[in-house]
């Protein structure tokens, strides 16, 4: 899942950019309000986390513009104020989520998993696939009941998959859940993790069309 | 004293007391003036009859014994009298001397008659032939104006302790509105410091009033601003402190030993951050406006520019930024050298911070038209459209890559303010690299 972070403070959006990297996400990380429009204006993105304190363009200026553009890109804000005028000014302007800092790490990868899963209409925050569940928040895989030991970047392919089933996946689409701006893309790199996953889940899991992608295909009937 | 009520008591009843005593000597004075005329006017119709019926018994010595009648009445008075013809006593009263109680010049006279003092009329007859002098004690016409006196101011004299009482609570209610005032002000807390009412308030009150209210802007404006300064603060080390738990976490959870060192580092630099804005924000707490003045002495600046800039020596050697410290002459300005040394740190680690390696920091000092200090570095300089922003509290320059505590200027700012002097900040005459001019007034 690629996700969109602006945040000016170089030591905090690093640990952040880190942190959500550790926890499977692909992270754009962007220190002022410009670049991020830029960002957004080019790029999909899954999440935004969003400094408010900004240089050259606001975090709320930033958000406003975005929801003028009728996006409806899941927004978590991260704020030093913690007044509650703060914070319903920041949700006014369209934020959906927000986060006081210092926040933990774990509580800002929950919020962005629920933020995704209620943009994707999913309410659980697991996903069940046969004899496969799949758990966001704890980065739970298994199968038939038994753990099964996921890297962060198989997981996330997984679950790009499994959150789209019976819809085709191209590899770029899936590259770029996996890697934020400055990673190397290794190359066959999906084929790679693809491989890995289809070896630990089975075989029939995962479904290739050549050229075009990958796809889990929907149960013919619930077993 | 300190009270305002026995004050204005002690002050009316002196003054009230000054009156009765001013009212009862002319009311005496008076009586006296008065009683004397008609005494005297007594003492002309005495002779008058005197005269008139002594003049049957011209020549012949007739000496009056026992014609002393009982007093009947308590003001009518002792009278004597004598009647001469040139120097022989025809007839005189048992009470009258032998001898002559007055000269024999025509008129009012006083006279002793037996250790008494009396006052006397001589008069002649119209052919000149007999003297009649008639005296009559004094005694009388003085006990008799203390009588009056006192009868009339009695009453006055019973309505003092009256009076006194109504002066005492008349005082209390028109120190009403003072103890209103008092009242209102004790209610005033650091938290709640709005301005007195100013109606009903009398205009003797008034100023007063109006004094506090003002001490009362005052004081709030300045609380507004420690509350302020306290809430920007705590903010402030949100940022880095959120920064240091999620490196810290990042190194918890991080498999891989080189992330898990540079998260760790992360982590020590968050630390030296975070100390270095405490000590930044105790610094500009201890620069108190309340300590400025009193203790001030001459400095060298010049002296002290040299010993700043050896300590900050190994920072620039590192960047291998040249310091220079212009013109050997000695800069005196009055203030506070721990101050001052902190004003000239601050300025001067902005420098170094901010100016790329290879570079130079250049100190300046003249003394002519008052006490100029230039620092001049080879960094970006500031865009004109910041220079007023990175004086006001926690502001940073985006993109600079620089940790700052966004403090440093505001401190040197406040330190130039308190001592008097002016800092200005501009692009260096070169055009590039920051300008920082702070300059004393000359005296």
């Amino acid at each position: 899942m690629r996700v969109l972070l602006v945040e000016d403070d170089a030591l905090l959006g690093d640990g952040v950019r880190a942190g959500l990297k550790q926890a499977g996400f692909a992270v754009d990380w962007t220190q002022d309000g410009q670049t991020a429009k830029l960002a957004l204006e080019t790029e999909e993105y899954a999440v935004m986390v969003l400094d408010l304190g900004l240089p050259k363009l606001s975090g709320t200026d930033l958000l406003k513009w975005l929801r003028g553009r009728k996006s409806k890109l899941p927004v978590l804000i991260l704020t030093a104020r913690d007044t509650v005028v703060d914070r319903v000014a920041g949700l006014n302007a369209g934020a959906d989520d927000y986060l006081i800092k210092p926040f933990d790490l774990d509580e800002l990868i929950a919020r962005l998993h629920a933020l995704l899963r209620r943009s994707v209409g999913q309410v659980t925050q697991t996903l069940q696939h046969g004899d496969i569940q799949l758990t966001s928040s704890t980065h739970q895989v298994s199968k038939n009941g038994q753990t099964v030991e996921l890297s962060a970047r198989e997981f996330t392919l997984l679950h790009e998959l499994l959150l789209h089933v019976g819809r085709v996946q191209s590899r770029e689409q899936l590259e770029q859940h996996l890697y934020g701006w400055g990673e190397e893309v290794e190359s066959n790199s999906v084929e790679v993790h693809v491989h890995h996953l289809r070896r630990k889940l089975g075989a029939e899991l995962i479904r290739t069309l050549r050229g075009v992608g990958y796809v889990i295909d929907k149960e013919a009937s619930r077993s | 004293m300190n009270s305002l009520r026995l004050r204005l008591i002690l002050l009316l009843s002196v003054g009230l007391g000054i009156a009765w005593l001013v009212a009862a000597w002319f009311t005496h004075a008076e009586s006296q003036h008065e009683i004397n005329r008609l005494f005297d006017a007594q003492l002309a119709q005495s002779a008058q009859v005197l005269l008139g019926t002594t003049r049957h018994e011209l020549h012949e010595r007739v000496e009056h014994g026992e014609d002393e009648i009982p007093v009947s009445h308590e003001y009518e008075q002792k009278i004597a009298f004598q009647i001469w013809d040139e120097s022989d006593l025809l007839l005189r009263s048992t009470l009258a001397p032998v001898t002559a109680m007055a000269s024999d010049k025509e008129g009012y006279s006083e006279t002793i008659i037996n250790g008494e003092p009396w006052r006397v009329l001589t008069r002649w007859d119209a052919r000149h032939e007999f003297m009649i002098q008639v005296a009559e004690p004094l005694v009388g016409r003085e006990s008799l104006a203390r009588h009056i006196t006192l009868k009339m101011l009695l009453p006055t004299f019973i309505a003092l302790p009256v009076l006194a009482l109504l002066i005492w609570f008349s005082v209390g209610a028109g120190l009403q509105p003072l103890k209103l005032l008092k009242q209102e002000v004790k209610q005033r807390t650091a938290n709640r410091l709005e301005p007195l009412a100013m109606i009903d308030v009398p205009e003797e009150v008034a100023p007063l009033a109006q004094a506090l209210n003002d001490l009362f802007a005052r004081l709030q404006q300045a609380f507004e601003g420690e509350r302020r300064f306290t809430a920007d603060a705590a903010h402030e080390m949100r940022t880095p402190l959120a920064a240091l738990k999620i490196q810290a976490q990042v190194a918890l959870r991080s498999t891989d030993e080189a992330e898990r060192h540079i998260a760790l580092e992360n982590v020590l630099r968050g630390v030296d951050r975070a100390t270095r804005l405490v000590e930044q924000l105790l610094t500009l707490a201890r620069v108190d406006p309340e300590t400025a003045a009193i203790g001030y002495k001459q400095v060298d600046l010049h002296g002290l520019a040299a010993t700043v800039m050896a300590d900050l020596e190994p920072l620039a050697h590192a960047k291998q930024i040249e310091m220079l410290l212009d013109d050997g002459l000695a800069c005196h300005v009055s203030g506070d050298d721990a101050q001052l040394s902190l004003l000239l740190r601050n300025l001067l680690d902005n420098a170094i911070r901010y100016t790329p390696a290879g570079g130079h920091v250049t100190v300046t000092l003249r003394n002519s038209n008052g006490v100029t200090l230039e620092v001049r570095d080879t960094g970006p300089g500031i865009a004109e459209t910041e220079r007023e922003q990175v004086l006001q509290r926690f502001y940073r320059i985006s993109g600079s890559g620089e940790e700052g505590s966004g403090l440093g200027l505001s401190i040197v700012r406040r330190i130039a303010e308190l001592h008097g002097a002016k800092l200005e900040l501009s692009n260096n005459e070169a055009g590039k690299g920051l300008l920082a001019k702070v300059s004393w007034p000359s005296s």
